[in-house]
């Protein structure tokens, strides 16, 4: 694994590019309005608002807009002025007739606290009174936002309820899943079913499909999955319940059914469902293991750049199981040490890997540098792509397969487009030089060298045919230009022809 | 609650505001289920007391209809060859900016600075942009780097002074658009053409002895080179043929086109005011316009469209020009010509809402009136002004009940359901409500990027375009009866294509 870390410029101004992670107003909107009982009326100017409800969910979950969601509307009178109280309590008075039977809480933006709009006080003292979020959207991400969010729900909607309420045997809740969260539906779809195999019943899932006035009930379950390591563990400890984390690959997954098992005292269902489970859901990987598919996997180099979970998830599996090389891999929230976006472009712009699993960023600089032969797969937001099919997850035994699937897909596609075609086109693209005939050319071994290094930053599927083409292009260099033996230095010019 | 369940109760909530009765039901089981489940929905008022029979008055309505405006700004900016951008701004909006700049406008990566609660107390706002101003001229070919200020910066204080003039070589515009002041998407448009037009327009004005300018006059002695006098700038966005038939028309009457603005090539920005003759197409483009007014250039307002729009709009190029008048005469009378035949051949019947953000609403809705359509509402997310009083006067004397400016989604959905159209051209929430009645709906946005609009051959591609739309009408039909159980009770005389 290579890491590299951005220097901090002079001035200490810490620069960006293409930010990944969105902030704790994100987190806020995104939380709270999966529950259809709530309507969030954001402190916001209008931009703020259409891209939190509206132009992003459109493409990162494929809804038409939220629809439990209002702004203030500050405008410049508001911001010099007047101070957003007035939008607020505007907005506030219309919902509450609109829709009155939803919660409303009002939510501030990174403006709003620019300008110190703090409504808690007179919110408090409307009747019924209404609860203001401060969502700390100049200083937390998305992350720590979101599992901010997921505690105050359950400290100001469920606790003092659910406190009272023992836990049913073998009851489990899923907390994760909110709006913006990368394949969630799929994953969800198969976590619910490793679950439901180690023998537990599903609770709530938190609160990707569960309203507000169940809140109180993430108290009924006995254990709680939690979705991802990025967010949703500080609710799992509020609950007092044992919890344990969605799983990758094999190994994981097989250690989470029995783990369940144990907590559930379902520990036989647990091991029928591992048995019967290998024989039907898992049998793909276990062919492809001993398929032809399997011998590229020690070749095979990929680096990921998505959140915690996708991020180690995927280097365990791919990594650690299936003896994938992973050329680096860098979580969100980004930890000291690992590569930010500015880094992971110079390394993209140098070196492309077979295969790259990230956002629309990782995309865009794989195609500034003109990489052909590299897979992207998309693992992460940003980026507009529908996940919403629950036959694609990344997580479990069905998310084993099918990433291995896709893999070894897009295998089949490099395999193809390097095949000979004849084009039926008379002006279509022109054949490679024909080699000369070998051993008419010398190479020295520095000659050799060179070449060799070059070829070490093409992906390794296409490295056979680019080395053939590599060498005939420098031989009929050589011999156009009458050279009897290849140096460094002709292998350079040669290259250098090349890629112009 | 299982996934189904979920599905339902999501489409439940997207009827709220519709108004059948098996709507109201459906929701008065939803309310029994609330109450049984907890007591944390505090509302008192019952689900008869709804909000279904509240009119929607403007005072009511909370939610503008736009895009982020800021974006208006990036999407000009970044498709520009040799434009790099530093935005700066909080991470909510950096992200969201970003994420639709990515989609929508350009595969540019995009730098910044990191702006949080540290950065902004300590005032380095400043410098904080010069940094990101830098990272973004680093890239190779850069001749300019836009600096976009927007909500949080502009409150925190950022100035042209603050900035270089130049990095390297490269020119840096401060471009600022906080969404706060700019309050639809197509004004950001025009600040970000006319920061452009203003940084390389220098005013042709001349002075006298004294210093003082003379008076504007388009008759001032002609002297710009000679290849350009002929020549006419578009101003505003267009399908990619549009320019070409408006140019081949124009070369008949003697001129010729010589870029449209925004344009991908930044020296069609700075002969702008050099031509003779700028058509502002839209509306909205009054500071874009003022700049080049400024310099000395003719402009011609409105589009051609339509029948009487194409031949009013030739005519006023020609009067600009100072060409032919006889010349000029027969090519519009010819595309005029053109437009009305095809219209006899293929007249459109319907009602049609015309309800976009992108500030060309009027002049659309005008063409489908001149070709057969009834248009009752059309509603912008633009202001009135001059530059929309003679489509709203041409609209209003056409049958057109009601223009709306600065349009809420309220009022939107109230008319769908006072004038009950065919056929809704809308933003994305508005489509959705459309669909969720069975009507077919169009995202406005998506329209103008499909089909050309101008002169007889954007006549012939939208009215085949529209007339498909309306007939679909059985499947929109299919959809909600099936999703929502509900059945669209009349059947719309235009549907000529059924599902059998």
């Amino acid at each position: 694994m290579e890491h590299s870390q951005t220097p901090s410029s002079p001035s200490q101004i810490q620069l960006i590019r293409d930010l990944d992670t969105t902030s704790g107003y994100w987190a806020a909107v995104w939380t709270f309005c999966c529950l259809p009982d709530v309507h969030v009326i954001c402190d916001a100017p209008i931009g703020c608002f259409n891209l939190v409800g509206t132009a992003v969910p459109d493409y990162t979950d494929a809804i038409p807009h939220i629809d439990n969601l209002t702004p203030s509307v500050m405008r410049e009178q508001e911001v010099t002025m007047l101070g957003t109280a007035g939008a607020v309590r505007r907005a506030v008075e219309i919902v509450r007739v609109q829709h009155p039977n939803r919660r409303l809480i009002v939510v501030s933006t990174a403006e709003s606290e620019m300008i110190s709009s703090d409504h808690a006080d007179w919110l408090s003292k409307l009747e019924p009174p209404v609860p203001f979020y401060w969502s700390r959207s100049l200083e937390e991400d998305e992350w720590a936002g979101r599992d901010r969010a997921l505690l105050w729900l359950w400290h100001n909607f469920g606790a003092r309820h659910g406190n009272t309420v023992a836990p049913s045997a073998k009851q489990v809740n899923l907390i994760g899943p909110t709006y913006g969260c990368f394949n969630a539906p799929a994953d969800v779809h198969e976590v619910k079913r490793l679950i439901e195999g180690a023998g537990g019943h599903i609770g709530l899932v938190y609160p990707f499909a569960a309203r507000l006035s169940d809140t109180p009930r993430l108290a009924e379950s006995s254990v709680n999955v939690v979705m991802y390591r990025e967010f949703g563990e500080g609710l799992a400890q509020a609950l007092g319940r044992p919890y344990v984390f969605a799983p990758f690959g094999v190994r994981e997954t097989t250690d989470f059914i029995r783990k369940l098992g144990r907590l559930l005292g379902t520990e036989d269902q647990a091991e029928a469902f591992i048995e019967q489970e290998k024989r039907t859901t898992l049998q793909p990987l276990w062919d492809l293991w001993r398929g032809p598919q399997g011998d590229w996997f020690p070749t095979t180099e990929f680096a990921v750049v998505a959140g915690r979970s996708y991020a180690e998830g995927l280097v365990r599996f791919l990594g650690d199981e299936l003896g994938m090389r992973p050329v680096f891999a860098t979580g969100r929230p980004i930890r000291p040490g690992e590569m930010d976006n500015l880094a992971v472009r110079e390394f993209l712009h140098k070196r492309q890997p077979g295969f790259v699993f990230g956002s629309i960023n990782e995309k865009i600089y794989l195609a500034e540098a003109g990489a052909r032969a590299t897979h992207f797969i998309p693992a992460a937001f940003p980026g507009p792509i529908v996940r919403r099919a629950l036959g694609t997850p990344f997580m479990g035994y069905s998310g084993a397969v099918y990433i291995v699937q896709e893999m070894v897909n897009r295998f089949y596609e490099s395999v193809f487009n390097f095949l000979p075609i004849d084009t039926i086109q008379p002006t279509g693209p022109v054949s490679a030089p024909v080699a000369p005939p070998a051993g008419r050319v010398a190479w020295t071994d520095a000659a050799r060298a060179r070449l060799d290094s070059y070829l070490e930053n093409i992906p390794w599927l296409s490295r056979i045919s680019a080395s053939r083409d590599l060498r005939t292009q420098i031989e009929a260099y050589a011999l156009r230009h009458h050279i009897a033996e290849v140096t460094p230095e002709v292998v350079e010019s040669a290259l250098q022809r090349a890629s112009a | 609650m299982n996934d189904l369940q979920c599905l339902l109760r999501k489409a439940t909530r997207r009827t709220e505001n519709s108004v059948e009765v098996d709507v109201v039901e459906i929701e008065i089981v939803e309310v029994e289920t609330e109450e049984v489940m907890s007591e944390a929905t505090p509302s008192t008022e019952t689900r008869t007391a709804a909000p279904h029979d509240v009119s929607v008055s403007p005072d009511q309505a909370l939610t503008p209809q736009t895009m982020c405006p800021a974006f208006g700004s990036l999407r000009v900016l970044t498709r520009i060859d040799g434009v790099q951008t530093a935005m700066v701004t909080d991470t909510g909006c950096l992200y969201g900016l970003t994420f639709v700049t990515h989609f929508y406008a350009a595969r540019k990566s995009i730098a910044a600075p990191a702006l949080g609660t540290q950065e902004l107390m300590a005032g380095n706002v400043a410098e904080a942009a010069r940094a990101a101003c830098e990272e973004a001229a680093r890239t190779p070919g850069t001749k300019l780097v836009a600096a976009l200020s927007l909500c949080v910066a502009e409150t925190a204080g950022l100035t042209e002074e603050m900035l270089p003039a130049q990095i390297n070589g490269a020119e840096v515009v401060l471009v600022r658009v906080p969404a706060y002041a700019i309050h639809s998407h197509p004004e950001a448009k025009d600040v970000a053409i006319s920061a452009l037009l203003k940084k390389f327009t220098a005013p042709a004005r001349p002075t006298d002895a004294q210093g003082v300018e003379t008076p504007l006059t388009y008759d001032q002695p002609d002297t710009q080179p000679e290849d350009l006098s002929r020549k006419v700038i578009m101003l505003g966005e267009v399908f990619p043929a549009d320019p070409i038939t408006v140019d081949a028309a124009l070369k008949k009457m003697g001129a010729s086109l010589a870029a449209n603005l925004p344009s991908r090539n930044l020296d069609d920005y700075k002969i702008a005011g050099k031509v003779g003759a700028i058509a502002a197409l839209h509306p909205f483009y009054v500071q874009s316009v003022a700049t080049l007014r400024a310099a000395g250039v003719p402009i011609v307002s409105g589009a051609p469209i339509g029948a009487e729009g194409s031949y009013g709009w030739l005519k006023g190029i020609g009067n600009a020009l100072k060409l032919d008048p006889e010349r000029v005469e027969a090519v519009a009378a010819e595309e005029r010509d053109k437009c009305r035949a095809l219209i006899a051949a293929n007249p459109l019947s319907g009602r049609i809402h015309v309800c976009g953000y992108e500030g060309n609403e009027l002049g659309y809705a005008r063409l489908l009136v001149e070709a057969g359509a009834q248009v009752p509402y059309v509603s912008t997310s633009i202001d009135k002004s001059l530059y929309t009083a003679a489509d709203e006067a041409w609209l209003k004397a056409h049958g057109t009940i009601e223009v709306v400016y600065r349009k809420k989604l309220e009022q939107d959905i109230a008319a769908l359901d006072r004038y009950q159209p065919d056929l809704v051209l809308g933003t994305t929430p508005l489509s959705a409500a459309a669909k969720e009645r069975g009507i077919p709906g169009l995202y406005y946005t998506n329209m103008l990027s499909v089909r050309p609009l101008f002169l007889s051959a954007g006549l012939a591609g939208t009215i085949g375009l529209i007339r498909d739309a309306l007939s679909r009408a059985p499947r929109y039909q299919w959809m909600r009866e099936f999703f929502t159980g509900e059945t669209t009770a009349v059947i719309t005389p235009q549907a000529i294509n059924t599902m059998d």
